[in-house]
C-alpha cells in the first residue's frame, strides 16, 4: 500500500486529490454562483431554502448517526448531509414552509441515505429522494415557484413558517417557462404561443441567468477536477441532440433545444445532482451511457409525461440501472483479450 | 525525446529524489559482521554448504541453489562462519576482505551456455526488487524468441536513485552488462527506458552509447510519471506491446533487466564476483547525510542507518523499498538482502500516517489513475464482501500493486492491502483445490492398478482352468457367466482414446511451460493406462470365451 498519500504531500503537480471532506465542500461551494443568482431573481426565499435544508440535513444526520451509534463528528465533518441539504434547498420552490423542506431531508438523510447505511452505500440521489417524494406528496406547494420579484417579498416569514393560508399563496405562484410551454394546450402552436407573452415579466431572462450560473459553478468543478466530464457532457449531449430532432421534425409544437437546455433544472442537474458519484455508475463507459440516459429520460418526460420538469425522475430511474450498467461496461484492461470478461466460476 | 505511445491512468506524486541523488555513489563502510538470509530470491530458499567455524573469503558459496527456481549465496566479507540456521547465515569478519573470484571470462568468445552458468554460479538475480534469478531468466529463449532487451531505468517510485546513481557512475559497464544478456537471449536491438526526471544519468548514457557493440542500442526517454517502471507499462510506453494478462513480457519477446543487475551480470563475467554488493539509496529527513552507497549484502539496516546520520528522535518509520510499493520495517535489526534497493527513514512530517479511512464514494478517482485500466472502486466493493470470484471476473490479478488508487482515494482506503488479501486468500483456494484434484488422481490410479491386478490374476486364473479343462471336452463352458463382448470392445476403445488423450495433455503442457510440475499429469496418463491394460486383458478373455462358447 502506498505509504505516501495525495492529500497530504505537498505537489507541484495541481492534479493532486483531495479528500472526501473537501470534494463535498467544493461542490457546495460551487452551488454558491447559482444560489446568488437565484436569490437576486427570486427573493431571500432561495437563501433560507438552502439554509434551513442544511440545518436540517446536519441535524437529522447527527440524529441517525447516534442511533446507529456511529462517530458524529468525524461523518458530519465530511460535509455530506450539508451538501444534500444544499442541493435540496436549490431544488425546492422559493421560501418553502419549514415542514416541507424538514420531510423532503427526512426522505433524504433517514430514508435515502442512512436508512441504507450511510455515505457511499446509497443506491439513489439523497437529495432527489427528498425532491420527488414532496413532488409527488405536496403538488400544491411544490409547484408553486413566483415569478421574479423584490429581494425580501412581502410575505416572506409568513410562507416559511407555513402560516400563510393557502387561498393566499395561489396569489403569489407564477408558472415556469417549462410548466407553460407544457400547458399551452395542443391546438396553441408555439409561436402563437410566444407571442401571447405568456409568463410574467423577466421569468424567462431570470431563468436562463440562473441556469447560466450553474453551469458557472459546474465548469469551476469540471476545472477542479471535482467531477469528470463524462456524465454532464452526456446528459447534456443527449438532450440536446434529442431536443433538437424533436424540434425539426415539428418546430411549431416542439421547444427549441435552446429552451430545453437554459430552463428548468437542465443544467443544475447535470452538474451537480447527476454528478453525485455515489449513486452514478463507476466506469467511463458506464458514465457516458448514465448521463445520456438521463438526458433522454428528461426529454421523453417533458414532452411525453406529466411533469413539466423531469430532472429528478429521470436521475432517479437512471439510479436503478447503475448496478447493471456498472455490470456490462467493465474496461478491459491492459493486456487481457478482446474477449467477454471471464465468467464465475470458469478458469481465467 | 518522448514516446509516442501509452499506457492508461498514472499519477504525479512528488519526486523527493534531490535527497539522495546529489552525493556521489561510494562504498559503505565494511561490516565487522553479517547476517545473510537463505532467502534473497523468489523461488525456493537456498541450502547451506558451509559449517560453523569454517572460514571463508568475499565471493566463497556459502549456500547452494535448491530446485528449478532458486540462488547461489555467497559470503559478502571474508571471516568465519559463526551461525548457520534454517533461515540465514552469519559471518563473523576478519576485517581483511580477502576476495575469492572466479576465473575471468571472456564473454565475446565465451559459450551461452559457460556465460549462463557463470550467472548461476554467481547468484545474480533481479536486483529491482522482485530477485528473480537472472540465470533463469536468460534461459527462456528456450520457449520464446526475444527480439529486444529492455533496460528499465525508468525508477518512478519517489525518493529511490539507486539506478540513477548506478548509471551515472558505471554507463558503460551496464550497457556491457546488457550486451551479455543481450547475446544469451538473441535480442536484435537493446531499449533503454528512463524517465526524464534524470537528465545526469541520461548524458553518462548518451556518452557511453556509441562505444556499445554489437547489439544496436537506442535511448528511449519517457516523461516522468508513476508507475512507467512497470515492466507492462514501460514496455507499453517504449514498443507499444502489450503483455497478455498472466502472461510475461517474453511473450511478446521482450525481457526486462535492470541496470542494476546488468552491472552484476557483467562484473560476475567480467571480473569473476559474485553478487555481494549492491547499491542502496539511504534516504529520508530522518538521515543527515543521504545518498547511495554500495553495501555489503547481510550489512545491518541500523548499522547502515547510523553511519548515514541517523536522527533516533525524529525517525517515524524506516520503509524498505519505495514509498508507493516498499514496505515498512518492523524492526532495524534486519540486514540489507539482494532485494533491498532503498531505505527510507521518514520523519512522521515527511510521510505522515493515512488518515482515518471514510466510505466509499465511488468518486472513480481510482479509476482514472489505474495503470491497468481496472476498476478498483468494484473490485474494493468485492474485496469488502471477500466475493472471489466477481474479484477474480474484475480482473484482480491484472492488478500490478502500484499502489496509484490507494495514493488517489480520497477517503484513504487502502485499496491495495485488500487486494494483496484477496489475492492471497485467492492463491491459497486454487492450491487447496489443486491439492484435492491430485489427492483424487491418485485414489484413481490406485483404483485402476487393482482392477488391472484383477484382471491379471482373472486371466491366469482362466488360462490355469482352460489348461485343466483341456484333456475334457468344453462341456464346462456354459456355465461361465454371457460376457458382454461388445461393451468390453467399447470400454477397450474408450480407454485407449482416454491413453492418447492424457499423453496429448502431458506433451503439450511440458511444451508450453517446462517449470510446471508434471508429476500429477504423469500420474493421469498411468491410470489410462493401467485402465487400458486391465481391459485389454478383460477383452481377450472374453474373446477366447466367446468362440468356445459359440462353438458349443
Amino acid at each position: 500500500m502506498s505509504r505516501m498519500h495525495a492529500s497530504q504531500v505537498n505537489s507541484r503537480n495541481a492534479a493532486s486529490v483531495p479528500s472526501t471532506a473537501h470534494l463535498m465542500r467544493w461542490v457546495i461551494m460551487a452551488t454558491l454562483p447559482g444560489i446568488a443568482t437565484m436569490s437576486y431573481f427570486f427573493g431571500l426565499g432561495v437563501v433560507s431554502n438552502v439554509m434551513l435544508a442544511g440545518i436540517f440535513g446536519l441535524g437529522l444526520e447527527a440524529a441517525v448517526l447516534r442511533l446507529r451509534k456511529r462517530p458524529i463528528r468525524v461523518t458530519l465533518n465530511d460535509s455530506s448531509a450539508l451538501l444534500t441539504g444544499v442541493l435540496l434547498g436549490c431544488s425546492l420552490p422559493p421560501a418553502s414552509p419549514w415542514w416541507l423542506i424538514g420531510v423532503g431531508m427526512i426522505a433524504a438523510i433517514t430514508v435515502a441515505k442512512q436508512l441504507y447505511g450511510g455515505l457511499g452505500h446509497n443506491p439513489f440521489n439523497p437529495a432527489m429522494v427528498g425532491y420527488a417524494l414532496l413532488l409527488v406528496s405536496f403538488p400544491t406547494y411544490m409547484t408553486l415557484w413566483a415569478p421574479p420579484q423584490e429581494f425580501i417579498p412581502s410575505h416572506l416569514w409568513a410562507q416559511i413558517a407555513g402560516t400563510l393560508p393557502t387561498a393566499q399563496l395561489d396569489g403569489l405562484s407564477g408558472a415556469t417557462p417549462l410548466d407553460a410551454f407544457k400547458h399551452k394546450g395542443e391546438a396553441v402552436l408555439a409561436s402563437e404561443f410566444w407571442a401571447t407573452d405568456p409568463l410574467p415579466n423577466d421569468t424567462l431572462r431570470a431563468w436562463r441567468w440562473v441556469a447560466l450560473a450553474w453551469l458557472a459553478g459546474g465548469v469551476l468543478l469540471l476545472v477542479k477536477r471535482i467531477i469528470s466530464w463524462h456524465i454532464p457532457a452526456a446528459l447534456l449531449g443527449s438532450l440536446g441532440v434529442l431536443a433538437t430532432l424533436f424540434y425539426l421534425s415539428d418546430p411549431s409544437h416542439f421547444a427549441s433545444p435552446l429552451f430545453h437546455l437554459l430552463t428548468g433544472a437542465t443544467l443544475f442537474g447535470a452538474f451537480f445532482i447527476a454528478t453525485d458519484p455515489v449513486s452514478a455508475a463507476t466506469s467511463r463507459r458506464g458514465k457516458l451511457i448514465y448521463g445520456a440516459g438521463i438526458g433522454a429520460l428528461i426529454m421523453i418526460i417533458r414532452t411525453a409525461g406529466g411533469y413539466p420538469d423531469a430532472v429528478a425522475f429521470a436521475v432517479l430511474l437512471m439510479n436503478l440501472c447503475v448496478p447493471l450498467l456498472d455490470m456490462y461496461s467493465v474496461p478491459r484492461p491492459t493486456g487481457q483479450q478482446r474477449t467477454s470478461p471471464v465468467k464465475p466460476g470458469e478458469q481465467p | 525525446m518522448s514516446s509516442a505511445f501509452d499506457f492508461p491512468g498514472g499519477i504525479y506524486p512528488p519526486e523527493r529524489k534531490q535527497r539522495s541523488n546529489q552525493a556521489a555513489l561510494v562504498s559503505a563502510p565494511l561490516p565487522m559482521r553479517v547476517t545473510l538470509p537463505l532467502q534473497q530470491h523468489s523461488g525456493q530458499a537456498s541450502t547451506p554448504c558451509v559449517a560453523v567455524g569454517e572460514q571463508v573469503y568475499v565471493g566463497s558459496i556459502i549456500a547452494r541453489r535448491e530446485g528449478m527456481i532458486s540462488s547461489n549465496l555467497h559470503a559478502s566479507i571474508s571471516g568465519v562462519i559463526a551461525a548457520v540456521s534454517a533461515s540465514h547465515i552469519i559471518i563473523e569478519g576478519d576485517g581483511q576482505d580477502t576476495w575469492q573470484r572466479l576465473p575471468s571470462l571472456d564473454w565475446p568468445h565465451s559459450a551461452p551456455a559457460e556465460l549462463l552458468e557463470r550467472l548461476n554460479e554467481s547468484g545474480i538475480v533481479g536486483l529491482g526488487g522482485a530477485g528473480f534469478p537472472t540465470s533463469v531468466k536468460a534461459r527462456v529463449v528456450e520457449q520464446h524468441v526475444i527480439h529486444t532487451l529492455v533496460i528499465n531505468a525508468a525508477e518512478c517510485e519517489p525518493y529511490i536513485t539507486a539506478d540513477d546513481l548506478t548509471l551515472r557512475h558505471h554507463p558503460t559497464e551496464v550497457l556491457e552488462g546488457a550486451q551479455i544478456l543481450a547475446k544469451l537471449c538473441g535480442a536484435q536491438q537493446i531499449l533503454i527506458g528512463i524517465e526524464d526526471n534524470k537528465p545526469e544519468a541520461i548524458k553518462a548514457l548518451n556518452k557511453a552509447l556509441p562505444n556499445s557493440q554489437p547489439v544496436p542500442v537506442a535511448l528511449k526517454v519517457v516523461a516522468t510519471r508513476y508507475p512507467s517502471g512497470g515492466e507492462r507499462q514501460l514496455i507499453k510506453r517504449l514498443l507499444n506491446l502489450n503483455v497478455p494478462s498472466g502472461g510475461l513480457p517474453a511473450d511478446v519477446g521482450v525481457l526486462c533487466h535492470n541496470p542494476g543487475t546488468l552491472l552484476a551480470a557483467l562484473q560476475a563475467v567480467r571480473d569473476g564476483q559474485p553478487l555481494v554488493s549492491r547499491v542502496v539509496t539511504l534516504t529520508g529527513e530522518a538521515l543527515t547525510q543521504p545518498g547511495n552507497r554500495w553495501v555489503r549484502l547481510g550489512t545491518s539496516v541500523k548499522e547502515l542507518l547510523t553511519q548515514a546520520g541517523l536522527d533516533q528522535t525524529s525517525v517515524a518509520q524506516v520503509i524498505q523499498g519505495g514509498p508507493m510499493m516498499g514496505t515498512p520495517l518492523l524492526t532495524l535489526d534486519t540486514p540489507v538482502t539482494k532485494l533491498t534497493n532503498c531505505l527510507i527513514a521518514a520523519t512522521i512530517a515527511e510521510l505522515p500516517p493515512a488518515p482515518a479511512e471514510s466510505p466509499c464514494i465511488r468518486c472513480g478517482e481510482c479509476e482514472s489513475v489505474c495503470p491497468v485500466a481496472l476498476l478498483p472502486q468494484q473490485l474494493h466493493w468485492y474485496a469488502r464482501a471477500k466475493d472471489d470470484a466477481k474479484m477474480e471476473r474484475y480482473h484482480l490479478f491484472d492488478c500490478i500493486e502500484c499502489g496509484a488508487c490507494s495514493y488517489v482515494c480520497p477517503s484513504h482506503i487502502p485499496l491495495v492491502e485488500d487486494y494483496r488479501e484477496a489475492k492471497g486468500r485467492i492463491r491459497l483456494q486454487r492450491i487447496e483445490s489443486v491439492k484435492a484434484e491430485h489427492a483424487k488422481h491418485r485414489f484413481e490410479f490406485r483404483q485402476a492398478r487393482l482392477a488391472r491386478e484383477e484382471a491379471e490374476k482373472q486371466a491366469r486364473r482362466e488360462a490355469r482352468q482352460a489348461q485343466n479343462r483341456r484333456p475334457h471336452s468344453h462341456a464346462s463352458t456354459e456355465n461361465s457367466e454371457k460376457v458382454d463382448l461388445r461393451g468390453l470392445r467399447i470400454a477397450h476403445a474408450a480407454a485407449k482414446a482416454s491413453v492418447k488423450k492424457a499423453e496429448k495433455t502431458l506433451a503439450r503442457v511440458a511444451q508450453e511451460d517446462p517449470k510446471q510440475p508434471l508429476d500429477d499429469l504423469e500420474m493421469q496418463l498411468a491410470t489410462a493406462q493401467e485402465n487400458l491394460r486391465a481391459t485389454e486383458l478383460q477383452l481377450a478373455q472374453a474373446r477366447e470365451q466367446q468362440p468356445s462358447k459359440e462353438s458349443s
